[in-house]
């Protein structure tokens, strides 16, 4: 297949301004992780390119083919873009067999019934499902329908499969179960793919690419570790990870470094902003970087540890001090009482 | 594309059927003659007279009264039983639940001419109480009576918007005052009905303006004190000149609806507010039943009283009379008993012909009635456009729409376009009137159905490659067909009842149970009325009965 592309999309949704110029392509092959909170119009811009939102401005395209252009008056009817479309409630027909539901987008196709068998019970075997065939939805697990959903949208060989939050409705480890799964599959038959998410774990774990959206605008996209490790705005750096945050007053900027006064000491770190000396800055630091030591010395802060709690693999420490509060990961407890916390320069984010 | 023809097409049938009766009238109310009449010219000279008239003021006035009066009785009965019924531990519930809606689903008429047999001057009830008390201690025949009568027949209708509003609310605020001293009847009337004041106002607007739709209990009630209602007034203007006036009906039409259109708006205003009110309090709360200790029985005795006064007398009256030849003062039970009445209905061509018509239009008529709100329902279901608004409107104008007046109105439609006259003596006409009258009802039961049905079914259906249509048939109507189901029920039982929309298209051929009554009652034909009705209830009965055994909600 060839690219999709949206340009500069806009959407309302009454006077509500949903999306506000995104741009996005999507090449053969690749799948693109829509990642966001809620209400920053990540699934209402999925619900656009699969032609069930309209919006006012901007087009959505594969290829040469226009599904939507705001300015050349082209609207395509969801059911003439050929997509498929993974609903984060599954949307199973509770009316019609698994099998029926699988089978009825190549019906409609006008695919012969020998054919649809084969297609069908093919796409079946490959999820897992090829007992269940003449199951109804409700007679299914949750993981079982949403692998029906899936094959739902797979059976017809759309160019693009656009998923909805679809591991939202399991439990905790079946999602983990149901990722790895689905990233096989899609990896295996070479599918390009838009996920919805608003779990970023999940978004870096299935997308070679990520798109971080924010209020209806992008604030960042690139590949997993690029949107983890180098964050470019201060929204995308507290999305991502676990994370500290540092206030305090800019004191010097250069060199791409940026130091910051907090409690009266200074922490060096990334510059990420374009403000001068004497600004306000917010300083963040994913807690798996963060660091304890015994003595002081450049980039530590002298905290309190107040609640050494035991997470299983790990231990996660709270220091505070003042009105901070900094949380970082250990291997073993501390002794409670006063420690040096260090914030590695390359590690600490000044925006 | 084939789904805006649909939609255009649904929209101007629907536009059709319901504006062109409304149309019709208020032309032919400023018309100074019949509409077929060649020497009718415009004029106000029809409005004149009926303003003029002292009989139209008295019966504009009387409606006012009864339609207050019986919301005065119906509002605060029908809220307390809602109390009673969704709220407390009042015994036998479940099966109290269907006998309390009995009096919507029985005809008005039947349940007058039970009235007027069984507590009428020389009613069964009325010999009883006066072989002991030696005199009858009530009068069926006043206005008194007959608001009392209104009054009691309407609770049901108070008690479905009240209970649908209580089982929304949260038990917690009720166990409150318990707690803090209140009984059970302060408790209703201090926290739950305030709590559901709006729904229990939408409802007083809903009985006030039912109000003004009465026609069978006023017809047999007021006549023989020439007490007349509006409808009432409307009827007897048929034979008032001896020639057809059809302008002076027509401006009696225009002034009812002049008062129901209004009244129907706002009950759609106040019943949005209400259901908003519910969403914001319907947190699907467990509700423990607040136990009523010493007042259960006391509660229990007043429905069952209630329950006996409304629907037994009534009932009991017109079955007994239907089996015994006479009744009167000294008249033994065991002299009089007879199946003649019921072996008589076969001698009478109309009747046997009203009663399979009557069959027929609950039947195949229901049927088709829902497949026609189906088409309107689907039409606007999920449409983006402010039409559906438009289309919201027109299905209200029906409601303005007594059925009396309705099919006055749908008679003038078939006398006036020529080509439509043959249909006028075929039942065809009375199914276009009932399902015209029934327009807001039949749409409420099928969009509550098709409301369930979740937007993205739908939409997967259009992604994996079908149209709009395509996707209904394959998709939304499959899954709504039991809501489909039971809303065939309902309206059956409706058509099946519905007796003021026929009488003025009561002809040889359109004979159905309802208006035969009306028109066999105005004959003195009393032994063939009580066998008639019996009949009529026995068909809805059995309806009912099928619809509870499916566990069909007998409202929408």
């Amino acid at each position: 297949m060839a690219e999709l592309i949206v340009n500069d999309l806009r959407l309302k949704l009454g006077d509500n301004e949903i999306l506000k110029g995104v741009s996005l392509k999507v090449p053969a092959g690749q799948v693109v992780a829509l990642l966001g909170p809620s209400g920053s119009g990540k699934t209402t811009l999925l619900r656009a390119i699969a032609g069930l939102e309209v919006p006012h401005a901007g087009s959505i395209g594969i290829g040469e083919r226009a599904f939507f252009d705001a300015g050349r008056r082209i609207d395509l009817p969801a059911e003439q873009r050929g997509l498929g479309l993974v609903f984060q409630s599954y949307a199973l027909w509770p009316h019609r067999t698994v099998f029926d539901n699988v089978a009825y987008g190549l019906k409609l196709r006008g695919t012969s019934a020998a054919e649809i068998k084969t297609r069908v019970d093919n796409t079946l075997s490959q999820i897992g499902l090829g007992h269940l065939g003449e199951r109804y939805p409700h007679q299914l697990s949750g993981g079982q329908q949403q692998r029906v959903a899936i094959a739902r949208a797979l059976v017809y060989q759309p160019p693009l499969i656009l998923l909805d939050e679809p591991l939202s409705n399991l439990d905790a480890k079946l999602r983990e179960e149901a990722r790895a799964w689905l990233r096989t599959l899609i990896v295996t038959l070479g599918l390009s793919a838009i996920h919805v998410t608003h779990d970023q774990v999940e978004a870096m774990a299935i997308a070679d690419r990520i798109v971080l959206l924010d209020a209806g605008v992008i604030a960042q996209e690139g590949p997993p570790t690029a949107l983890y490790n180098e964050p470019a705005t201060l929204f995308a750096a507290e999305f991502m990870g676990s994370n500290n945050r540092l206030e305090g007053v800019l004191t010097e900027v250069s060199d791409g470094r940026a130091t910051m006064d907090v409690l009266g000491e200074r922490l060096t770190g990334l510059a990420r902003t374009s403000a001068a000396a004497g600004g306000r800055a917010v300083g963040i630091i994913r807690l798996e970087r963060v660091r304890c030591a015994s003595e002081p010395g450049p980039n530590r802060l002298k905290m309190q540890l107040k609640a050494p709690m035991y997470l299983g693999e790990r231990w996660e420490l709270v220091f505070s001090r003042g009105d901070v509060t900094v949380r970082a990961y250990a291997n073993a407890p501390l002794e409670p009482g006063e420690h040096y916390v260090e914030f590695p320069p390359e590690a600490l984010w000044v925006f | 594309m084939g789904t805006s023809i649909y939609r255009l097409i649904v929209l101007g049938v629907t536009a059709l059927a319901v504006l062109a009766p409304l149309s019709l009238v208020v032309y032919q109310s400023f018309l100074t003659a019949p509409f077929f009449d060649p020497s009718a010219k415009f004029g106000l000279l029809a409005y004149s007279f009926v303003f003029d008239d002292p009989d139209f003021a008295q019966a504009f006035w009387t409606t006012l009264i009864v339609a207050a009066g019986m919301a005065a009785i119906a509002v605060p009965l029908g809220a307390l039983l809602a109390f009673l019924m969704v709220r407390t531990d009042v015994p036998g519930r479940t099966w109290l639940e269907p006998l309390i809606l009995v009096p919507i689903f029985v005809s008005a008429v039947v349940i007058a001419f039970g009235y007027v047999v069984a507590i009428g001057p020389v009613g069964i009830f009325s010999t009883l109480a006066k072989d002991m008390l030696g005199f009858v201690p009530w009068n069926l025949y006043s206005i008194p009576a007959l608001i009392v009568i209104a009054g009691l027949t309407h609770v049901p209708h108070v008690y479905l918007y009240s209970a649908a509003a209580l089982r929304g609310l949260g038990t917690d605020l009720e166990e409150a005052a318990r707690v803090s001293g209140a009984n059970p009847f302060r408790v209703a009337v201090n926290v739950s009905l305030p709590m559901i004041m709006p729904a229990i106002l939408f409802a007083g607007v809903l009985v006030f303006f039912l109000g003004f739709e009465l026609f069978g209990l006023p017809l047999v009630l007021g006549d023989p004190q020439d007490v007349l209602v509006l409808s009432t007034y409307l009827y007897k203007l048929t034979n008032k000149l001896g020639i057809p006036s059809y302008q002076l009906m027509a401006v009696v039409v225009v002034v009812i609806i002049a008062v129901t259109a209004p009244l129907v708006f706002m009950q759609r205003l106040l019943l949005r507010q209400a259901q908003r009110y519910v969403s914001v309090r319907g947190k699907g709360l467990k509700t423990q039943p607040l136990r009523l200790h010493g007042w259960r029985w006391l509660a229990f005795g007043a429905i069952v009283l209630w329950l006996f006064v409304t629907v037994a007398v009534p009932l009991i009256g017109i079955t007994m009379r239907s089996f015994v030849v006479t009744w009167g003062e000294g008249v033994k039970l065991m002299d009089v008993l007879t199946l003649d009445h019921y072996r008589e209905l076969s001698d009478y061509p109309n009747v046997i012909r009203g009663i399979l018509n009557t069959l027929g239009i609950g039947v195949i008529g229901g049927a088709a009635a829902v497949a026609c709100y189906t088409l309107i329902a689907l039409a606007v279901h999920r449409w983006p456009s402010g039409w559906t608004r438009v289309v919201d409107y027109l299905v209200m104008v029906p409601r303005a729409m007594p059925g009396l007046v309705a099919g006055l109105a749908l008679l003038w439609v078939f006398l006036f376009v020529p080509f439509l006259s043959p249909l006028k003596s075929t039942m065809v006409s009375i199914w276009l009137a009932y399902t015209i009258v029934w327009l807001a009802y039949g749409m409420r039961l099928v969009s509550g159905t098709l409301l369930q049905v979740g937007p993205e079914l739908e939409e997967a259906a259009r992604t994996a490659g079908a149209t709009d249509l395509r996707a209904k048939r394959d998709v939304t109507v499959p899954l709504i067909r039991y809501g489909i189901l039971a809303s065939w029920l309902l309206i059956f039982l409706i058509f099946v009842r519905e007796y003021s929309t026929g009488i003025y298209l009561l002809g040889p051929g359109t004979e159905v149970i309802g208006s035969l009554l009306v028109s066999l009652w105005g004959t003195g034909a009393v032994d063939l009325v009580s066998a008639l009705s019996v009949v009529n209830v026995l068909m809805i009965g059995a309806g009912l009965a099928v619809a509870v055994r499916l566990g069909v909600r007998l409202h929408g």
